[in-house]
């Protein structure tokens, strides 16, 4: 790795430097918005008519364009907008807003996956996936709620933690090293209900961005994706609202001027029924009288433009997943628990001149998470979280034509409570020590360049400084090897317990063969302090963040990709194959056998065992972007594979995401006016679970042995969901009452009914697989029989969603 | 302490999820030999020998006849002697006999009638559990050797016991658990396993339990109760596979008012306490996908299961509130 740098950082400086001493060019620079709305557009291409070479707008809308002085025409074209054409003299630096019609024609709504006119035969990326939420609602949907993180799973690379879930797994990478930004707050836990339903809310999400692979150089601290998540901004022009009716939760979302055409708001809010509907259901003596569960979700956005220099944004999440349960007996265990996000972001754009960009982010992280349990005297509180403050400066310069720089900094201040755990019987409380909290500064610096080098070739080459420092204060045990604490070694307040410095290069490039296909590759190895530890081989609210200590080495991952992409039909079809190698260092499992309940009077990495992993695999896509019938396609061969030495008597096992074949299907067709259509089909290889192979007895009772780790691959999975939508008609006749004459305008008030069918050939899927033992061994009648759980069968549901 | 109950239940509580018969494909791998043995402070080794078997292998007698060893040598080091353990087998034993074998190993009584069941022990009285003793357990048998230590640690004696109702029905006075006040020592690293059983008679004239039962969960450690005080409790066991009314009724893990209850409090090693934990929670989490897969972790060298030195303490309280 030290050698690429070294080679890395000179070419970086000499091509800057080379081309900073070009030509004399003016920059035209300015935003794309909706005229409708007033929201900026993310990825919109403005490009030069006759070279057809141009740029695309970034996440605030802001683009920059370096031309030669002269007459040009300029176009902005983006999916589902008007073309808007302008044609200027440059003679001096100049200013555009482009605010974008949507076209007239219907069709837009059914373009599922809104392409955003980036062209993937163009950039330098590899691996990145937008995804426009507004176009996903005539998707089908579990219960009708549409969910972001499931479309997700439907591209290839990504895999699903299996039914129902929302857990996302990306090429071999475990859920933890996926970085979830929203507005660039992390999101620590995405998930609601165990990973049933994510925690975004699709009405106030503008856009979403997956990079799979070739993450860029801005991008840091997980070492698998990024999925990086636009708000809303609100509308600019006018009030607007939208929300829906579904079978277990329904939505809320109001968005408008504060100051027209300056500062907007927009609040959205989500919250499930079940309990409420379920209540009259349930006896109050029953075994589930008094129990509950429910989740809800509150999204806000303000922003405010200043000038055409300045622009405030603040955003927040916060939501709770809260389950009780009450047994019918007054000896009966009794829970409550409670778990969440809550995320806050405050921006602010200032444009220094047309070619220099910043964006300052300061942004607060919270995930909690509480069971607390009582049974007759005894009362049991498990409780764990993560704190992050954080301040980023990202920069984007665009010093010529041929580049495009982005250099900044990011600092976070990181408080974890790793798995604390207080017991008391009675009046007596248990000791049990652990460390309340544990504190780490991280920090990274960061410069890429996005450039040129000829006509055909052009490279993304950045590094990447990152430093993760444990400090105080913190109480060390010192082990004996029983594993009992024989001292504490104390940490005074901000002195550094562990503390790890490590460079992170990022490159690749990309060859143009012809005007519709290109070849591109890239290596980027990345660094990843926190690490998630979990009990289960699902993902629970009781996973715990945990940061790298002098135990805990940060985990590295690193990644070679290579690719070849085509374009048929002026871009109508787009055709991509891709193939990866992965491999991870440092990775931690807990080892066999660990409770939760033994993090107590220890350290909280006594339990953990350290290993390496890989995976490799090729990634095919055909997608068809626009028409009546469109959608994609998306085929994954790949092998996950990990190895611990004190895991499986230190031999190489599956991972539990490994899927040799991940195949998935979308498509959505639009006949006419007022209905469409949705369908998704996926198969996937079965996952790799760990079964018991041999059986003995102790004192009687049957015992499992255990030999090899994720040696049993369980049936298939592979299902079809099925949607359609009636909307209702957009425009009403109107009569003037002194003319008489009728004429037709729009609605303002729309509204649609969403029918789903989920899992529509009521496919059994596995979903876990148990040994129920049944008998005496004595009676010659005992019997073990496996069982197979499948979660849902056949699932209609219906949504009634509006919008005014 | 009782386990609180797995997630599981909290999705069965959300999600109304299918079940079906499955046949699973498992490797078939070698089988290896178990032990389960101990040696009390005052009495002489008890072990047992068997082999494992495949996860779905038949469950005839013939193939449960196959999983116990009836040819093997075991001797047993103390320190200073090396004693030759004597094998008693149940195809040889009187109907009396039998009877005495079953109350005092609690292996049903049927079991013992039709499979040669064998155990080793010393029969003569020269080889008795003592305090502060390591013993070395070496067996052959099946082609292998196999072998083990264990040190029957310091006797530590509960404070007292008594008799709480547990409520579980309101208004009910009749069930209840025994409770128990344990004066830690203040050096860490005790464990202790507790065994119960009703001396009193049942509805069939004999006394309800015949042997020392440990609920599954029966061990615990001082790692968070240190040189405390404390008041606890452990539900009441029942034989594995029980058929017995009480155990498949309300009364199921509880005690009765009236029941006469002998309790045997003993000291195990940490290799010990880690053993029985990690049993008690392979037992109970077969198949359950919210716990990672985890053998239970012996102290035998070659094979599987336990060899445990017990320091038994023994006390008795009448179940009234």
């Amino acid at each position: 790795m030290v050698r690429c740098v070294r080679i890395l950082l000179p070419l970086l400086g000499l091509l800057l430097g080379l081309s900073l001493a070009a030509q004399t060019s003016f920059s035209v620079s300015g935003y794309v918005k909706d005229a409708a709305t007033g929201e900026t557009l993310i990825g919109a291409n403005v490009y030069i008519k006759e070279t057809m070479k141009g740029s695309s707008s970034n996440t605030f809308g802001y683009f920059v364009l370096n031309l030669s002085p002269g007459p040009h025409t300029i176009v902005m074209s983006f999916v589902g907008y008007e073309d808007d054409v302008r044609t200027i003299d440059l003679k001096e630096d100049i200013k555009l807003t482009f605010e974008a019609r949507t076209k007239a024609i219907v069709a837009k709504e059914f373009e599922v996956l809104g392409e955003k006119g980036k062209d993937n035969t163009e950039n330098t990326q590899m691996g990145t996936i937008d995804v426009d939420v507004q176009k996903l609602s005539t998707l089908p949907a579990l219960f009708g709620e549409v969910d972001i993180l499931k479309t997700i799973q439907f591209l290839p690379g990504v895999k699903s933690n299996g039914e129902g879930n929302s857990g996302f797994y990306v090429r071999g990478g475990g859920p933890d090293q996926n970085l979830i930004l929203l507005d660039d707050a992390t999101v620590y836990n995405a998930s609601h209900l165990f990973g049933f339903f994510s925690v975004f809310n699709a009405d106030a999400v503008k856009n979403i961005e997956l990079i799979k692979g070739g993450m860029p150089a801005n991008y840091g601290g997980r070492i698998s994706s990024v999925l990086d998540i636009t708000m809303k901004e609100g509308n600019e022009k006018q009030i607007h609202g939208q929300g829906g009716i579904g079978l277990i939760a329904s939505r809320l979302t109001l968005e408008g001027p504060l100051v027209k055409d300056k500062a907007s708001f927009i609040v959205s809010g989500r919250r499930t029924y079940v309990d409420v509907l379920a209540k009259p259901f349930i006896k109050p003596g029953s075994a589930f009288g008094g129990s509950g569960y429910y989740f809800y979700d509150l999204n806000a956005k303000a922003n405010y433009r200043l000038s055409d220099k300045d622009r405030f944004y603040l955003s927040g999440y916060f939501g709770r997943d809260v389950f009780n349960f009450v047994g019918s007996d007054p000896g009966d265990p009794k829970f409550r628990i409670p778990w969440g996000n809550s995320t806050l972001a405050a921006r602010w754009n200032h444009v220094f001149g047309p070619k220099l960009f910043l964006n300052t982010t300061a942004t607060y992280s919270d995930y909690k998470f509480l069971f607390d349990a009582t049974q007759d005297q005894f009362s049991f509180k498990l409780f764990s979280g993560i704190r992050d403050v954080g301040l980023k400066v990202d920069l984007s310069h665009y010093p010529t034509a041929r580049h495009s720089l982005k250099y900044g900094g990011q600092y976070i201040f990181h408080n974890y409570t790793t798995s604390t755990v207080t017991v008391a019987s009675g009046d007596t409380e248990f000791d049990i020590a652990t460390p309340p909290k544990l504190y780490a500064h991280e920090t990274a610096l960061y410069a890429m360049d996005d450039f040129d080098l000829t006509d055909d070739l052009r490279i993304n080459a950045g590094v990447r400084l990152s430093t993760f420092t444990h400090v105080g204060p913190y109480d060390r045990y010192i082990l004996d090897e029983n594993g009992r604490s024989t001292g504490v070694t104390n940490f005074k307040n901000g002195e550094k317990v562990a503390g790890y410095a490590r460079l992170e290069p990022r490159f690749s490039l990309r060859y143009r063969i012809d005007k519709n296909s290109s070849v591109k590759a890239s290596f980027n190895q990345g660094q990843q302090y926190v690490h998630l530890a979990t009990f289960s081989s699902v993902a629970l609210p009781t996973d715990v963040w945990i940061p790298s200590s002098s135990n805990v080495k940060p985990q590295v991952g690193t990644q070679y990709a290579a690719g070849y992409y085509r374009d048929f039909k002026d871009h109508l079809f787009e055709t991509s194959v891709e193939g990866y190698y992965k491999d991870f260092q440092n990775l931690i499992e807990y080892a066999e056998g660990a409770q939760p309940q033994n993090n107590g009077n220890t350290n909280y990495d006594a339990q953990l065992v350290y290993g390496t992993g890989y995976s490799y695999g090729a990634e095919f896509f055909v997608k068809k972007r626009t028409g009546k019938l469109n959608g994609w396609f998306g085929y994954t061969w790949s092998k996950t594979m990990r190895q611990f030495p004190d895991i499986n008597q230190g031999r190489e096992f599956a991972s539990r995401w490994d899927r040799r074949h991940d195949l998935s299907l979308v498509l959505a067709y639009e006949p006419g006016k007022r209905w469409s259509f949705g369908a998704t089909f996926v198969y996937a290889t079965g996952q790799a679970v760990t079964l018991p192979v041999n059986r003995y007895f102790i004192e009687g009772r049957l015992v499992s042995e255990f030999t090899d780790r994720n040696g049993y691959r369980m049936a298939a999975f592979h299902r079809l969901d099925l949607a359609a939508t009636l909307s209702n008609k957009t425009t009403k006749t109107k009569k003037d009452k002194a003319t008489g004459d009728v004429t037709t305008v729009q609605k303002r008030w729309r509204s649609s009914w969403t029918f789903g069918v989920y899992n529509a050939y009521n496919r059994m899927n596995p979903y876990f697989i148990f040994f129920d033992a049944a008998g005496n061994p004595a009676d010659g009648d005992f019997q073990v029989l496996a069982k197979q759980v499948s979660l849902f069968s056949v699932l209609p549901s219906v949504t009634w969603n509006f919008k005014f | 302490m009782k386990r609180l109950i797995p997630p599981a239940l909290l999705m069965t509580v959300l999600l109304t999820a299918c079940e079906k018969d499955i046949t699973v494909d498992l490797p078939t791998t070698e089988p290896r030999l178990v032990v389960e043995g101990t040696i009390e402070t005052g009495q002489p080794p008890f072990i047992l020998l068997t082999r494992t078997q495949s996860y779905f292998a038949p469950t005839s007698v013939q193939s449960l006849s196959d999983i116990y060893v009836t040819d093997g040598v075991m001797t047993i080091f103390d320190g200073v002697t090396t004693h030759t353990l004597d094998k008693l087998c149940s195809g040889s034993l009187t109907e009396e006999q039998l009877q005495l074998a079953a109350e005092a190993t609690g292996i049903d009584i049927n079991l013992l009638r039709q499979v040669n069941i064998c155990a080793w022990t010393k029969l003569d009285g020269t080889l008795l559990g003592e305090v502060g003793r390591t013993y070395r357990l070496d067996i052959q048998a099946d082609g292998k050797s196999i072998s083990s230590t264990t040190t029957i640690p310091s006797v530590i004696a509960l404070d007292s016991l008594w008799f709480k109702l547990a409520e579980q029905d309101p208004g009910d006075d009749s069930l209840g658990l025994v409770w128990a006040r344990l004066a830690d020592p203040d050096t860490l690293g005790n464990a202790y396993r507790w065994f119960a059983k009703r001396l009193n008679a049942g509805p069939d004239g004999q006394p309800k339990d015949d042997p020392f039962i440990a609920p599954l969960f029966s061990v615990f450690e001082d790692k968070f109760v240190n040189g405390l005080t404390f008041d606890f409790n452990f539900v009441r066991g029942s034989q594995a596979f029980s058929s017995a009314d009480d155990d498949n009724n309300a009364e199921s893990g509880l005690f009765k008012r009236g029941d006469t209850v002998a309790v045997k409090f003993v000291s195990l090693g940490n290799k010990e306490f880690e053993f029985y934990n990690s049993f008690a929670n392979n037992v109970a989490s077969a198949g359950d996908l919210f716990s990672n897969p985890a053998n239970a972790v012996g102290n035998i060298e070659g094979g599987l299961g336990i060899w445990a030195g017990y320091a038994a303490s023994l006390d008795t309280v009448i179940c009234v509130p």
